[in-house]
């Protein structure tokens, strides 16, 4: 590439550069000065276990499922036993894998605490 | 608080993991202002309400699955990156939206002023710059943006990208060129 070469390209960038400071002037914006606090707001909203009414929903259509359930499976044939077992066995899963991940918690909790 | 600015990220986030929420505040309060500059780069100053609704997004997915951050790239890096395919999903999404109205464009409009034409010229001009930046791929788009709008430095533009400096050099360069050639063929001289 020849010397004026160079200087023509360097004098394209400069005037691209140019033009880019000037098109693209506009006052920069910002994030409102309450943005952290809205934010924590929708978290804890977020985060709020059900309420009163949505926990009876729910309780009631587990209930609801559990009996059917249990009727649906008498009624192949299954004995009271084995359709105990099948209902109970994931609830006891369940209740194990949250009463490990509670410990486990409470253990990070505690080696952050003594640190 | 002067406590929590002692503090390094990584040990923010590990108490931010057991469920500390002022060690949360103090990442949100940390890394809002440029994740909010990322997405507005990104989606451009017509969609600054939109830019705002990202960076919330963001830091309600990050609070979600802070827990399975493992700590394997910098959490600033994480975050951008979130904040990045969040920016540019909702961009393919609102392209064909009107964006906001710039009210001060209407006043121009409403009262024309001695050099109108000039003031015409450069609107145009600046019309054309914006459309064919809008063709330029993603990074090269937020990194113009970045750098010439927002005035970030090479080093904030490339933190904000996850790429090196360098690549940020050569992001602008070659946007430049492909500027120059766009533009010239719509009869803007660059010079």
């Amino acid at each position: 590439m020849s010397e004026m070469d160079t200087r023509q390209n360097t004098s394209n960038e400069d005037g691209m550069d140019r033009l880019l400071r000037q098109s693209m002037a506009a006052p920069v914006p910002s994030l409102r000065h309450d943005f952290d606090q809205r934010l924590m707001r929708e978290l804890r909203r977020s985060e709020q276990p059900l309420d009163r009414y949505g926990r009876i929903l729910f309780l009631g259509y587990g209930l609801v499922s559990v009996v059917v359930s249990a009727v649906v499976m008498h009624s192949q044939g299954l004995g009271w036993g084995f359709v105990s077992g099948t209902i109970l066995a994931p609830l006891g899963v369940v209740a194990i894998a949250h009463a490990a991940w509670r410990t486990r918690h409470a253990r990070i909790h505690a080696i952050h605490h003594s640190q | 608080m002067a406590l929590a600015l002692e503090e390094s990220d990584a040990q923010l986030v590990t108490r931010a993991q057991s469920g500390d929420e002022q060690a949360f505040a103090e990442l949100v309060r940390r890394h809002s202002a440029l994740v909010f500059r990322l997405a507005v780069s990104i989606l451009g100053k017509e969609f600054v309400p939109e830019a705002e609704d990202v960076t919330q997004e963001v830091f309600l997915k990050v609070h979600h699955a802070i827990r399975s951050f493992r700590g394997e790239s910098e959490f600033r890096s994480w975050i951008y990156r979130i904040a990045f395919n969040k920016a540019v999903n909702l961009k393919a999404r609102v392209r064909f939206r009107s964006p906001h109205a710039d009210e001060t464009v209407l006043e121009d409009l409403a009262a024309p002023e001695p050099g109108a034409e000039r003031q015409m010229q450069t609107a145009q001009r600046d019309r054309a710059v914006a459309e064919c930046m809008g063709t330029l791929p993603e990074v090269y788009q937020s990194a113009l943006r970045l750098y010439y709008w927002l005035g970030a430095g090479i080093g904030e533009v490339a933190e904000s990208l996850g790429v090196p400096e360098n690549t940020v050099k050569s992001y602008l360069h070659r946007a430049r060129q492909l500027l120059r050639s766009m533009l010239k063929e719509r009869g803007y001289s660059c010079e």
